[in-house]
């Protein structure tokens, strides 16, 4: 115990570093994949049939293939087989790498939850606004959006919370983040070695993360109870 | 059904163009090499050699985890260490900058051959699958794998045969894992070496193989696994520098090692970091 | 001159034929009822005039001008339709109101984005936008909603709700309001309100069209009635001499079978 509370200062400054990781890749792949989902949700939904079987094989195999492959292809494959790594080999490169990959398999997890949510959205809606004249983006915008939102809300929130643990997977391609900086004194690192606990430590970085995550989404769904 | 069909058609296509890419790699690589005469003095690179294209982009990127004492970071978070410290001088002498980056250490092959790191420095074991997979320097530190047990047990497994009823934990891919599984004792792979400490630590093993060098700095009195010893030695192995095949940096490399164990130089770093004995002469 | 004219209107579904030669007119208001069973083609024909399904064969004539031919393609323009439908007024059999927004808002919605698109709009914003307000709420008073318009849908009953529907589709001022199987969705002491409403709006010379199952109700009301079976119009007249005294044997047997439920 007197060992831990010694090693508490240097530990929790390492695990800082490594969560601040953790939250640029979770609010970086949120930010990219929310639109994101949503052009590709439109994509799927295409009157045009090519774009959108295309659209669902994409969806298809990013949700079908393991993230962490996705990380190994998309940091390595440049290099490996084009021959030229652009991500360089810094920790810029691997959080854009990782980044991307986030971004988009998030964005196709995302995409299937709105088209779940447009098309939960009853077609009389639709309907009772183009009777009143409306345009299909006043009718997407003023009608259908808010509905879809509320619907979404749960699903989603599961998702974000999913996210949280999951960007713990970047560490695949070295990407510093806190199970990484966890880990390191399990190894040994800055004087300190064979550490466990910083290890376990790190979960109560994403359980007090995920709390305030659960409340706000939690109040974001209670707001969006005025309407039925 | 027809769609169905063209879906798959499509999928398989893009499966064998990967695979095509995936196979010409190691050609383009070997190339190089077989046109370049044993002979060449790596003083003298060809245009497109890796030495080159290390120069022209003017930094040596090192891949290495975080291993005391060859590769760890000081208090300000300065990487140190007697392999970090090496590195330092070797790209001094090739005139570029150093760039330490940490990597997965599963991960080593793919970080060289995707030009993510420029080598693998750092106290890696020369075994035949890492010298298949990379061009490596002659070997310059002998480490050996011990074995792990809990300090109060340790009286009973002084010997390789008292060793053989334990359940041990070894980090897959090691040297350690490779010894056991030649003893034909019976084992769990793990992520890595210190997992395997956890493991011993924890009691979900009876015992972990790890490096001799690694056992020095993390088990017994003074360490987190103070409960820990080591106790026999199985294999001795050595260390050596890993670069991408075909790389002449390799031969550079031992040029450089010869030249810095004969002034002295690396048995003074050495010293620093408590390895001298562990070093292998040039 | 007819306010309204249908032209041999004919629809089909894949190799289903619903709707085959309807032609009808309506004066200036009129109420006209459309009666008959479920699959009839009645829902279509309305959806029809709503451009909300487009119809394989005919024309419909508003004011003496061809809203829509299915030989000229030019009357068939997608940015067009937007404005065309703003002809009729259309009330829903399951209301279709929107959940997010009170009674008022409902009622107001579709005049505000359309007061946008006028070239005054920013000049006289506040204005605008006020009588507009004055005008929704003149509406849900005339609906017996004056005290429910900052409810939201679910906090209304199902009549209530289509009261608010039909606000909603005086809102535009249309020409003529459609009313699909207003009542059809609600629990029967509901309808009443529902009816009592239309009636009044008949009273005031609405001109209208009702797709009913409420056969006393569109004998009362309707100046002209309209009995249909399996896509076609089987007859046609006075809802007294229709209902009453029905001249074609299919109309006899669907009266004949109303009445015994």
């Amino acid at each position: 115990m007197e060992l831990i509370l010694e090693q508490m200062p240097v530990v929790l400054h390492s695990l800082n570093i490594g969560f601040l990781q953790t939250l640029k890749l979770f609010f970086v792949t949120l930010i990219g994949a929310i639109p994101l989902g949503l052009i590709i949700a439109f994509g799927s939904m295409s009157r045009f049939s090519p774009l959108r079987w295309l659209t669902r094989l994409i969806v298809w195999v990013v949700r079908g293939t393991p993230l962490m492959i996705q990380l190994l292809i998309i940091y390595y494959f440049p290099g490996l087989v084009l021959k030229n790594n652009w991500w360089g080999s810094g920790e810029t490169g691997r959080f854009i790498a990782s980044a991307v990959a986030f971004i988009f398999n998030y964005a196709c997890y995302f995409s299937e939850i709105y088209r779940g949510g447009i098309q939960g959205v009853p077609k009389g809606q639709q309907e009772a606004g183009m009777v009143l004249g409306m345009t299909k983006s006043q009718i997407f915008f003023k009608v259908t959006l808010l509905q879809m939102i509320k619907r979404i809300v749960p699903p989603m929130s599961n998702e974000i919370i999913t996210l949280v643990k999951d960007t713990s997977l970047a560490r695949i391609i070295a990407l510093q983040e806190i199970i990484w900086a966890g880990q390191a004194f399990l190894k040994g690192s800055q004087g300190i070695s064979g550490a466990i606990w910083p290890l376990f430590f790190t979960a109560v970085y994403y359980l007090i993360f995920n709390g305030i995550l659960t409340v706000l989404l939690g109040r974001l769904e209670q707001k969006l109870d005025y309407f039925r | 059904m027809k769609k169905l069909f063209a879906l798959l058609l499509a999928a398989v296509m893009v499966l064998s163009l990967a695979a095509c890419g995936a196979k010409k790699e190691p050609a383009a690589e070997e190339k190089p090499a077989a046109e370049q005469p044993a002979e060449t003095p790596a003083e003298e690179p060809t245009a497109d050699s890796d030495m080159a294209y290390v120069q022209n982009k003017g930094v040596l990127v090192v891949g290495i985890t975080d291993f005391e004492p060859m590769d760890y970071k000081d208090a300000d978070g300065n990487w140190i260490g007697f392999d970090a410290d090496m590195a330092k001088a070797f790209a001094e002498s090739l005139g570029v900058d150093v760039e330490f980056v940490e990597i997965d250490w599963d991960n080593k092959v793919l970080e060289l051959n995707s030009q993510a790191i420029d080598c693998v420095w750092n106290g890696m074991t020369l075994t035949d699958e890492v010298t298949s997979a990379m061009e490596c320097t002659n070997a310059y530190c002998i480490n050996a794998q011990v074995v792990i047990v809990p300090a109060d047990k340790a009286d009973q497994y002084q010997t390789v045969e008292a060793c053989a009823d334990l359940a041990f934990a070894v980090e897959a891919g090691s040297a350690g894992e490779a010894e056991v599984d030649a003893l034909g004792y019976n084992f769990t792979p793990v992520k890595a070496q210190s997992d395997a400490l956890m493991e011993v630590a924890a009691g979900t093993s009876d015992a972990a193989v790890i490096d001799s060098l690694m056992a020095a700095a993390m088990v017994g009195e003074g360490t987190g696994y103070a409960d820990l010893t080591y106790t026999v030695g199985l294999n001795s192995e050595e260390y050596g520098v890993g670069f991408r095949t075909g790389s002449d940096l390799a031969a550079a490399l031992n040029d450089f090692f010869a030249a810095a164990y004969a002034d002295g130089s690396m048995l003074e770093c050495a010293e620093t970091y408590g390895v001298q004995a562990a070093l292998i002469a040039q | 001159m007819a306010i309204l004219e249908v032209h041999n209107i004919e629809k089909h579904f894949g190799a289903t034929r619903v709707l085959e030669d309807i032609s009808f007119s309506l004066e200036q208001g009129q109420a006209l009822a459309i009666i008959g069973s479920s699959g009839s083609g009645k829902t279509t024909l309305l959806r029809c005039l709503n451009f909300l399904e487009t119809p394989d064969q005919g024309q419909i004539v508003v004011q003496g001008k061809t809203l829509f031919d299915a030989a000229d393609p030019d009357t068939q323009r997608e940015s067009e339709i937007r404005k065309k439908r703003l002809h009729f007024g259309m009330v829903f059999q399951s209301f279709n109101l929107f959940p997010q927004y009170t009674a008022l808002q409902n009622v107001t919605l579709a005049s505000q984005l359309l007061a946008k698109e006028q070239p005054d709009f920013k000049a006289n914003k506040a204005n605008i936008l006020a009588d507009i307000e004055v005008h929704g709420k003149e509406l849900l008073a005339q609906m017996g909603l004056a005290d429910r318009s900052g409810h939201y849908p679910h906090q209304l009953s199902g009549g209530q709700q289509q009261r608010v529907a039909i606000a909603r589709a005086l809102a535009l001022k249309p020409d003529i309001l459609c009313f699909d199987e207003p009542t059809s969705a609600l629990d029967p002491e509901l309808t009443g309100e529902v009816l009592k409403v239309i009636r009044s709006l008949a009273d005031q010379k609405t001109t209208m069209i009702i797709v009913t199952h409420e056969m006393a109700f569109a004998r009362d009301v309707a100046d002209q009635i309209i009995f249909m079976d399996g896509g076609v119009i089987v007859e046609q007249g006075d809802p007294h001499q229709v209902i009453e005294h029905p001249r074609e044997e299919r109309t006899k047997q669907f009266l004949a079978r109303y009445a015994e439920n």
